[in-house]
């Protein structure tokens, strides 16, 4: 498997399952237009970043530290710290949640979670956990063959995928910025470029590199896209609000019937504890690198102080968060991709400047279309910040 | 230089000069501190240009063309009668190519990045004194390190300071041919620095560079060094390494590696390169590598190494002496001495003490110990560790089916089989950044 596919995976957390139901729950097939957009832009953001990571050698954060100083880095390393931050507490929501449909309280799950992966990291290697936790995310595969099952009114499926429409309301946008935030986290780009170089990929061998990231892009969408169509033909015509794992589970009905929570459980149980294993570690070794502080995770508190440090904090704080008992998951999983929605502007700036710039990428700077693409979708994800913030001041005046 | 602006015992900073404002004589201002260029020969190179920043584009200046004053920057002459200047292709110029690049401390033996850069007055001329790779540099960058210091000081502590010395950070030349990187200069220590360190550290240092800096490395580095190191590297790295060398370098560099390094690494390469290389290497070498690759990764046959020291029976002790004063085998080789008889079948071990106390006359099958452990070709890898271990060996031989002496597998070789598993250095850069 290559870096792309392997990003669309881990891009499927506990976030994109949350959302996708609920955004195919509450507003139907409605929104089908905007996830078509966004894994567009997807695959042309995750196209540069690997691409620079074949022609420079050099991590994201690298990059940026480089061309832009420390000032302008400190920007965008607080800018991923939250974005992951919020990440690592959505999935410890999705590690509770999914284990809450096998009556497990969150105050057994979470911390057993949370000191399961630091030892697993610490002391073995996050490669086993990977390997073990793709298999389990594979129960996705449920969504398109419930999907066929329900059989779904498609004409308005393909419909609603080609003609935007969006209501002009603050839950309506918190769901579309949580649909954009999820489709193309800010985390993606920095993986899948960490991975480009790690493999050694080069100029050389990056045209077979851009199919990778093509089919990893397009499995972000179509899982995406499945689990929205199945959630809008089952769920929303009930009128389910999803506030639970349970409610969110009821989507599978069709297919699994009673095993429909084992189902879901299974497959959220998996994709969570994977990304919650991955996130904290990529956040600390992009922060060290781009501020040269020693990292690796061989390498013990004192020898690597930062790294092991923070680490350990975005472990011990994601599942803090969730503990308590008051926190409700779902709503939590939400807001969190709405934080990712909302810093994505700013990391696909940068992004962008740098794929842009011909000193650093030579005759693989970005052509025209890669450009636009690129700035549209940085408006795009702006503009609905924007309005959702605008709405909420709004909406909360007297 | 007789005014230089700073205070005794303050030390002057690039972030400190740099934007700091450029004046006429008449105190008209023309632009800002850019950049300063050097050029990187010698132990602490001098400032000798400077890049103006005016409202009509950048100016490079001479540096002496300017005096250094309180606050900002004196023109010895008008702007428009200063003569412009022209950078040499080998100049660095300090902003642009050094500060926020990575560099390696080789004191440390690790690599760092520039947050900051230590300049000097020295007999009268400003020079590149060091890198600061530590806190205060960073904080320096964001106009945190006063308000620092207090805090600080507050808890009865002092900031750090990262400071390598200049002479032990230089540039290395941009990878061979690639015109699109002379634009960014690619720094490291060179090659006579790095190879004074352990080849450990080499490797440690070398996974840590991108893949042109990597192959500058193992270009430079003379071959043995370059085989040393190129043997600690992550298996992964290694055949990344060698695929991207040009053929005759990296058919140069697996002939000094131990034959059973070689192996294993041309094991990952695809086989067509794989035929490539060993076609090119020294006969003798190539042999010894190609009877190595016939045997699985996993067996006693593929760990093993082909060098040894096999003495014929019937040499006597003195003789076999001369014989390894002659040979000079590598030390790991001398943990134990096989004796074989006309066929190359083994007969029996002995050690070098052995051999030293024994009577010069004696033979060396008279002294050798015939009951010799030794285990066949494909037994597998975990069970030759687990009899290293349980017998206390160094080394143990490895025969094939008429018992003739093919190889040894010495306790390197096998140590990383029997460490735990979290030992094992493991490389998660996969997930990094």
């Amino acid at each position: 498997m290559g870096p792309g596919i392997i990003t669309g995976f881990a891009g499927n957390d506990a976030g994109g399952v949350a959302t996708y139901t609920a955004v195919g729950a509450h507003y139907g097939f409605q929104m089908l237009w905007l996830l078509l957009l966004s894994t567009a832009g997807l695959l042309v953001v995750q196209e540069m970043c690997a691409r620079m990571g074949a022609v420079t050698g050099k991590g994201l954060s690298d990059l940026i530290r480089e061309r832009f100083g420390v000032r302008w880095t400190i920007v965008a390393m607080l800018a991923l710290l939250i974005a992951n931050g919020s990440n690592i507490v959505a999935e410890y929501a999705g590690i509770a949640a999914s284990l809450e449909l096998f009556h497990v309280e969150r105050i057994v799950s979470v911390p057993i979670a949370a000191v399961l992966i630091w030892v697993l990291v610490v002391f073995f290697s996050y490669r086993i956990v990977e390997r073990a936790l793709f298999v389990l995310v594979l129960a996705y595969i449920a969504y398109p063959i419930t999907a066929f099952i329900v059989g779904p009114p498609w004409g308005d499926v393909v419909h609603d995928t080609l003609i935007p429409t969006l209501p002009i309301e603050q839950a309506a946008l918190i769901a579309a910025l949580a649909l954009v935030g999820t489709t193309i986290t800010p985390y993606m780009q920095f993986y899948i470029q960490a991975s480009v170089v790690d493999k050694g990929i080069d100029k050389e061998q990056y045209r077979f590199e851009r199919v990778d990231v093509l089919l990893g892009a397009i499995l972000t969408g179509l899982n995406g896209f499945f689990i929205v169509v199945v959630a809008g033909a089952v769920l929303h015509p009930a009128g389910v609000h999803v506030d639970s794992a349970a409610d969110a589970a009821r989507a599978l009905l069709p297919l699994a019937g009673q095993q429909a929570q084992l189902l879901f459980g299974v497959g959220l149980f998996g994709a969570s504890l994977l990304a919650a294993t991955i996130m904290p570690l990529s956040t600390s070794y992009a922060i060290c690198e781009a501020f040269g502080w020693e990292s690796g995770i061989s390498k013990n508190f004192r020898e690597a102080p930062v790294f092991m440090g923070l680490f350990t904090l975005l472990v011990v704080v994601g599942a803090l968060i969730v503990l308590s008992p008051s926190v409700p998951l779902i709503p939590v999983i939400l807001v969190s991709q709405n934080v990712n929605g909302l810093l994505l502007p700013i990391v696909l700036v940068f992004i962008l400047m740098l794929a842009g710039d011909r000193r650093i990428m030579g005759e693989h700077t970005n052509g025209r279309f890669s450009q636009m693409v690129g700035i549209g979708t940085a408006v795009g994800a702006s503009v609905l910040s924007i309005a959702l913030v605008a709405i909420t001041i709004l909406g909360s005046a007297p | 230089m007789n005014c230089t602006g700073y205070a005794s015992g303050v030390v002057p900073y690039l972030s400190e000069i740099q934007h700091r404002r450029v004046i006429e004589p008449n105190g008209n201002e023309v632009g800002k501190l850019a950049d300063i260029a050097v050029v990187p020969h010698g132990q602490f190179p001098a400032a000798q240009w400077a890049i103006i920043s005016t409202p009509s584009g950048e100016k490079v200046l001479r540096w002496g063309d300017l005096a250094q004053e309180i606050g900002h920057l004196r023109l010895r002459n008008r702007l428009e009668t200063t003569p412009d200047a022209q950078l040499p292709p080998d100049a660095l110029r300090l902003a642009r190519d050094l500060l926020d690049k990575q560099i390696v401390d080789t004191h440390g033996a690790k690599v760092v990045r520039v947050n900051d850069l230590q300049l000097s007055e020295v007999d009268g001329q400003l020079r590149l004194v060091g890198a600061d790779v530590g806190l205060r540099g960073l904080l320096r960058r964001v106009g945190a390190e006063g308000v620092a210091e207090r805090v600080a000081r507050l808890a009865g502590r002092r900031l750090p300071r990262g400071i390598i010395p200049w002479h032990l950070v230089e540039t290395l030349e941009p990878a061979n041919d690639t015109p699109a990187k002379t634009a960014a200069v690619r720094l490291t220590i060179p090659h006579t620095k790095l190879a004074l360190l352990h080849p450990a550290d080499i490797a440690d240092i070398v996974e840590e560079m991108t893949a042109d800096e990597r192959i500058a490395v193992f270009q430079q580095l003379d071959l043995e060094t370059a085989a040393e190191a190129l043997q600690e590297v992550e298996p992964e790295m290694q055949a990344a390494i060698v695929s991207d060398l040009p053929e005759e370098r990296a058919a140069d560099i697996l002939e000094e590696m131990d034959p059973d390094e070689a192996a294993d690494l041309l094991q990952d390469l695809p086989e067509e390169r794989r035929e490539e290389l060993v076609e090119l290497m020294e006969k003798e070498e190539a042999k010894d590598v190609e009877e190595l690759l016939t045997h699985s990764e996993d067996s006693a046959g593929g760990i093993m190494t082909t060098d040894f020291v096999a003495l014929p029976r019937e040499l006597t002790a003195a003789q076999a002496i001369d014989e390894l004063r002659a040979r000079k085998p590598d030390p790991q080789l001398t943990y134990y001495l096989y004796v074989v008889d006309g066929d190359g079948k083994l007969e029996g071990v002995l050690s070098l003490r052995d051999l030293v106390v024994a009577s010069p006359e004696t033979k060396v099958s008279e002294i050798m110990d015939p009951n010799v452990l030794k285990v066949d070709a494909e037994t597998p890898k975990e069970e030759v560790a687990a009899l290293i271990a349980k017998y206390d060996l160094l080394a143990m031989p490895v025969v094939d089916a008429r018992k003739m002496l093919l190889g040894t597998v010495t306790v390197d070789d096998v140590v990383e089989i029997m460490l735990p598993r979290g030992w094992k250095k493991r490389s998660l850069r996969s997930i990094a950044r």
